[in-house]
């Protein structure tokens, strides 16, 4: 009876739930209406959402006419066949050696048929040029390819250069390792600047200072992200686990080797997670940073585009896309193992 | 070899961790600090390895006070086994034992884990001491149990010849018979080292078993101080009540009465 008593001390309160929602809730929900309505009619969400039920419309039989359906094919018809191989007039080539061709290639000779008028009989005739072509049948994909590797290793060394500058801004931006409050901040804000800047602007202007190729997109890559990898190293050492530090401090080790000693095994293993994660970044975005001539794939990629080299472009674009597939199963399986 | 100054610790949050403590510890000297939980042990252990400053009052180390400048240079005089270990985790027991001597190393040595032959030497003789076989050298000390890794603790406290030695609950979370094969280990470490040892310890009957000389602190006050005989079932009896009267916030302010009369079994 007595811990009856006990347990029920609060048996006069009165109790009440209230609804889930309120006024405010209802005002919020409004503002957000709002405001999805103003942005969605400044981004023409209605334009896109008619056109593309047009162009579905077309495919199906329903509609005449799609502009986006005929762009779509369009694109597609210039995409197909993908370019594989790659034709050379030999008379451009200097010091061509008929007897030593490159590997995998012939000569072939190309008829083409000009028809124009001739004056004197006032019909039109088909002039014959014939050029000699030199052909190697997987020439152009071997050229991507080449261009490819090229982009990986802009992706790697951007990815070095990013764990280089990235330590050292790291041991400073930790706020249990600064050796003093302003070296803090300015690392701090180092790492805030390198990510606010974006690949492509730093890219830009690297080009100016270092001229077209990979020099330019490496440094972006690495730049940038520095500023992230810096972030991620600095909060770690500080969420360190801090009984080992102090086991090393208490003996008078010094920062650095408490550091070498009493955090980096921790941390390790995040490190290397954060790390393959850049790596893999940088990979999809070093494939566009050529774009604005920083070298690899992009750069090649923004040139048939530009001479409207369709088929040159699906090549190009197939190959990026199997890249970034097999990178993401090597890289998931590289993880999982050293987690 | 150590003395604390009418020390006053003081934390941020207002908590009063240590008042008033002096104390003298002479070389050689295995004392115990008994005490409740809460009562101030690890934070007046802390005192010496510099880990921890007193607010009001000040600590010596073999006749030197403990300053910020001087904290460097005497702090490679003082080994501690922590109460919570602190080993660094995913790493092997070797580099931990290792890591307990890297004052005296080169940085470039450190970063490259190439440590001089004598001091490896050093480690394995360690490690037997303590019981360790060889096997366990290359694990990593998260793949040994907790008695294992105090020992690899231990171990690390002896890297450095120190020349004292602060031992924080090395038994706690031990079983009877480990806790005392551990505290043999560090009576015998002691004894051929020659080493000052303060020891925290929640086992009266361990501290009346090991140690030169007792201490109590509650409160953070120091309420007791004797030799192991002096030190009877009574005393401990009151120690630790207090403490249960503490918990339940009723002698939150003034020393009890109990307390003083503690202090005068001590005279
Ligand atoms: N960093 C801190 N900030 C605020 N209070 C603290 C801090 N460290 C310890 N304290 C307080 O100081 C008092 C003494 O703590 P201390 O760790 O010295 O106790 P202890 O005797 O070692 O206890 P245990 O036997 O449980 O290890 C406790 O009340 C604790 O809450
Ligand atoms: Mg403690």
């Amino acid at each position: 009876m007595n811990t009856m008593k006990n347990l029920s001390v609060n048996r006069d309160a009165t109790w009440h739930l209230d609804q889930p929602y309120n006024a405010r809730h209802l005002l919020i929900a409004i503002f957000f209406f709002v405001l999805l309505a103003v942005t969605g009619s400044r981004m023409e969400v209605p334009r896109m959402l008619q056109e593309t039920a047009q162009g579905l419309g077309y495919a199906v039989g329903l509609y005449e006419e799609s502009s986006v359906a005929t762009g779509v094919k369009r694109i597609a018809e210039s995409i197909w066949p993908l370019r594989i191989s790659e034709e050379i007039e030999v008379s451009r080539i200097e010091n061509f050696d008929r007897n030593n061709l490159p590997w995998l290639s012939h000569l072939e000779i190309i008829e083409s048929r000009t028809p124009h008028l001739n004056t004197e009989t006032l019909k039109l005739e088909d002039t014959v040029e014939s050029k000699e072509m030199l052909v190697k049948p997987v020439g152009y994909l071997a050229h991507v390819l080449f261009k490819m590797m090229e982009t990986l290793e802009m992706a790697l060394w951007g990815t070095i250069l990013a764990v280089l500058l990235s330590i050292p801004l790291a041991c400073f931006a930790a706020a249990n390792y600064a050796p003093n409050r302003f070296i803090y901040n300015l690392a701090r804000s180092t790492i805030s600047l390198f990510r606010a800047i974006p690949e492509l602007v730093s890219a830009l202007f690297l080009v100016l200072a270092f001229g077209f190729g990979p020099i330019a997109g490496f440094l972006a890559l690495g730049i940038h992200s520095a500023g992230f990898l810096g972030k991620f190293y600095a909060e770690d050492i500080e969420n360190a686990d801090r009984g080992p530090q102090e086991a090393l401090q208490s003996i008078g080790a010094g920062k650095i080797k408490t550091l070498w000693y009493g955090v980096l095994p921790q941390v390790l293993p995040q490190y290397i997670a954060y790390t393959l994660y850049i790596l893999d970044r940088n990979i999809r975005m070093a494939t566009v940073i050529g774009i604005v001539g920083a070298g690899g794939i992009g750069l090649e990629l923004k040139g048939r585009f530009d001479m409207f080299n369709f088929d040159h472009v699906g090549t190009i674009l197939v190959i990026i896309f199997l890249t970034v597939i097999i990178l993401d199963q090597f890289s998931a399986r590289l993880r999982s193992r050293l987690m | 070899m150590l003395r604390f100054d009418s020390v006053y610790k003081r934390f941020p949050d207002g908590t009063e961790a240590l008042r008033n403590i002096s104390l003298h510890v002479p070389k050689g000297q295995f004392c115990v600090v008994l005490g409740p939980s809460g009562a101030g042990k690890s934070t007046l252990l802390r005192m010496l390895n510099g880990l921890s400053q007193p607010t009001e009052g000040s600590v010596y180390l073999a006749g030197e006070l403990i300053s910020e400048q001087s904290v460097q240079r005497l702090r490679r005089k003082v080994a501690t086994v922590h109460q919570q270990f602190n080993l660094t985790p995913r790493m092997s027991v070797a580099l931990n034992v290792l890591s307990g001597a890297l004052p005296q190393v080169t940085h470039l040595r450190a970063g490259l884990c190439l440590f001089p032959s004598s001091l490896r030497e050093k480690a394995c003789h360690l490690l037997d001491e303590v019981g360790l076989t060889p096997e366990h050298v290359s694990r990593r000390v998260s793949e040994l149990s907790g008695g294992q890794q105090q020992r690899v603790g231990i171990a690390r406290a002896f890297m450095m010849d120190p020349a004292v030695l602060l031992a924080d609950e090395p038994v706690a979370s031990l079983d009877p018979r480990i806790s005392r094969g551990i505290l043999e280990l560090l009576h015998r470490q002691s004894r051929n080292h020659d080493t000052t040892v303060l020891c925290s310890l929640h086992q009266p009957e361990l501290a009346r078993e090991f140690g030169d000389r007792i201490i109590a602190v509650n409160h953070g006050r120091l309420v007791f101080d004797g030799t192991p005989e002096q030190l009877t079932d009574k005393v401990c009896e009151e120690l630790y009540h207090g403490a249960l009267n503490r918990e339940h916030g009723m002698s939150e302010t003034a020393p009890s009465a109990s307390e003083s009369e503690l202090e005068l079994a001590a005279a």
